[in-house]
């Protein structure tokens, strides 16, 4: 187990500079996830803490070591690729024990943990099959069984669920959090997928463009995103946004879209006529009977909460109410807004109020 | 049933081709194994002998020391072509400047008819005229006569035969090297694997089967090596580099024994078939429950 140190990284191909300067501190056996869209560096950054990419600029350091110049293998690293990478002549065994023969373990040694490792991750029935007679789950056990056998300082996933199917999934991302809660080992999880993100991480760091855009736990980064992307990013569905400016009418400030949508506030200390992006989730609306009206686009149920789709001219609000809703389109409903739910973020630089 | 009958129909040319120009000639090459034949006699009609020709191969001291020689051949050349071929190959999958000119010089002997190799090698290696003979004692005071020194004759041969035959290896195994996904290598990398380990726990078992096609057609081809030998040495000096094509050319050519030679053929043949085995055996029968 180690902490984790990147200090101020950037990569560049050539001219082109793809990191700015990422700082992320990582404490020990800390559960940390890259998420961002793709092509915004995390598998990128993930690969030179690997060692696999070299780094243009900054420091790398993991417990207290720098480890810039330092083979893969020198790391004390553990890596779970997206293609699992296993080797397809290589039974499940001698897949989960080769990381271990390589190090010139007595075969005791290998028996004994690979054997423990096929245990913990269910793979004891498979282990002299080979990685083509295995489903995408299993395949993905076995990547995890390398790397937990080699009781690493630190595990790295590079999307390791990317691969597999809607349901497995979910279970693969509890058996993945369920290990670190055993293990205790300093993990950092790249993803695309903010859900993967939210429910597993303790300290999520988005990323976009090859910098940084908020590190945060999970709940702060729903509660306060630093700006449009994260909020928008954060949060499945992610945050409808309308923009416009604040107006104050009859002593009463409002929120007033470009469209003449009119919206209740936040307490915010923005001076009237500021011009804002409005930004509030779409699990914060529901329906009232006194809620600003809007025309029904599209009503999607799915069997424990209806997502309603309306707008105003060319304004887009989406909610997700509890209720079964109904509604034909273009009718009229009524969306309550609570204004402690809502995010207000300046047009220009796109960072929160 | 439809889709059935078009698929004959549609092998049907190719079916027709192969028993026409493959089994109808194998059949007949085995009838006249059986048989005393020299069309060119005064009495050209062919003589059945039995078994004869197949026990005469037995005391045929000729016969046996070319397969000897064969074998010898085909293990230095074989493997040198893998070797070096496979050092080109590596190299040719990095960048470096002029990388496509050298590739395609490299592939140039390739294309190269095999008669004209020996008679270009012959020219550059005839004693007095020929420009290696003549570096190789200016420079180093080696005297080289292929037509005096069998080691000389068989060496030259097995270089000509590198030069000629390694392209063909770097391509196919290129090919193979291009098309292995990197992600094994980097897992291994972070596993704790050195570059040895990694080539030959890694690299190897990957590309086995297109070492293994390789092999196999390199096999097959340099057991029935004739044209380059026959230019360049004629199968001597003695029968130094008298390989079994070689042999079975002399026997049914200038000798004019069509029944020995093509029993000699068939002979051939099935040590080739047997040699093919043994390697499928070795190397990819037990990949194949893997895969």
């Amino acid at each position: 187990m180690a902490q984790v140190k990147i200090d101020n990284v950037i990569k560049r191909y050539g001219s082109l500079q793809v990191m700015h300067g990422v700082n992320v501190d990582i404490n020990d056996g800390e559960f940390v996830v890259l998420v961002g869209p793709s092509g915004c560096g995390k598998s990128t950054l993930l690969r030179m803490l690997a060692g696999l990419e070299e780094i243009s600029d900054g420091t790398i350091s993991i417990g207290e070591r720098v480890v810039n110049d330092v083979p893969p293998k020198e790391r004390d690293i553990a890596m779970v690729f997206q293609s699992y990478a296993l080797y397809p002549h290589k039974t499940v065994y001698d897949n989960i024990g080769f990381p271990l023969k390589m190090a010139k373990r007595p075969q005791d040694e290998i028996d004994r943990k690979v054997t423990g490792a096929a245990d913990i991750l269910d793979l004891t029935k498979y282990l002299k099959r080979y990685p083509k007679e295995l489903s995408g789950g299993q395949r993905q056990r076995v990547a995890m069984g390398r790397a937990i056998v080699r009781d690493p300082q630190v595990f790295l996933f590079d999307e390791p669920l990317s691969n597999l199917d809607a349901k497995l999934r979910v279970t693969m991302r509890v058996e993945i959090k369920e290990l670190h809660q055993r293990l205790g080992t300093t993990i950092v999880y790249v993803t695309h997928d903010q859900i993967e993100a939210m429910t597993m991480a303790d300290k999520i760091v988005v990323m976009r463009d090859g910098r940084v855009e908020q590190i945060g736990a999970p709940l702060d980064l729903y509660d306060n995103p630093a700006n449009i992307f994260v909020a928008g990013f954060i949060g499945s569905p992610s945050m409808n946004f309308v923009h416009g400016q604040i107006v104050n009418e009859g002593g009463v400030r409002q929120f007033r879209s470009d469209n003449g949508l009119m919206l209740p506030l936040p307490d915010t200390s923005a001076p009237d006529g500021t011009k804002v992006t409005y930004g509030i989730r779409p699990e914060h609306i529901t329906i009232a009977d006194h809620g600003v009206p809007l025309r029904v686009v599209v009503v999607e149920p799915t069997g424990s909460e209806t997502q309603v789709f309306a707008k105003h001219g060319t304004d887009f609000i989406d909610a997700m109410v509890k209720d079964r809703f109904k509604a034909a389109p273009n009718s009229e409903v009524r969306f309550a807004i609570d204004p402690a739910n809502v995010h207000l973020f300046d047009r220009e630089t796109e960072q929160r109020l | 049933m439809q889709s059935n009958r078009l698929g004959w129909i549609l092998l049907a040319p190719t079916l027709a081709i192969l028993f026409f120009f493959g089994v109808l000639p194998f059949i007949y090459v085995v009838y006249v194994s059986f048989h005393q034949w020299n069309p060119f006699a005064a009495d050209p009609t062919m003589i059945f002998n039995g078994a004869d020709n197949f026990r005469k191969i037995v005391f045929d001291a000729e016969f046996l020391n070319s397969v000897g020689v064969t074998v010898l051949f085909v293990l230095f050349a074989v493997i040198s072509e893998l070797v070096v071929g496979y050092i080109l190959a590596q190299a040719f999958m990095k960048e470096f400047p002029g990388k496509a000119i050298f590739r395609t010089i490299h592939t140039l002997p390739l294309i190269m008819a095999p008669i004209i190799v020996g008679s270009v090698w012959k020219l550059m290696m005839t004693p007095s005229i020929g420009i290696i003979p003549h570096y190789l004692n200016e420079w180093f005071g080696i005297t080289v006569n292929i037509g005096t020194s069998p080691v000389a004759a068989f060496a030259t041969i097995i270089i000509m035969d590198i030069w000629h035959w390694t392209p063909l290896v770097t391509l196919t195994l290129i090919a193979a090297l291009v098309s292995l996904p990197p992600d094994p290598f980097e897992q291994a990398q972070i596993d704790g694997a050195n570059k040895r380990q990694i080539f030959f726990h890694i690299t190897v078992p990957m590309i086995a089967p297109a070492v293994v096609a390789t092999v196999f057609i390199r096999l097959m081809d340099a057991l029935r090596t004739v044209d380059e030998v026959w230019m360049l040495t004629g199968g001597g000096p003695g029968s130094a580099t008298r390989f079994v094509g070689v042999h079975i050319f002399k026997e049914v050519f200038p000798k004019t024994n069509y029944g020995y030679g093509s029993t000699i053929s068939v002979i051939v043949l099935y040590l080739t078939i047997v040699a093919c085995w043994l390697l499928y055996v070795t190397m990819l029968a037990p990949r194949s429950k893997k895969d």
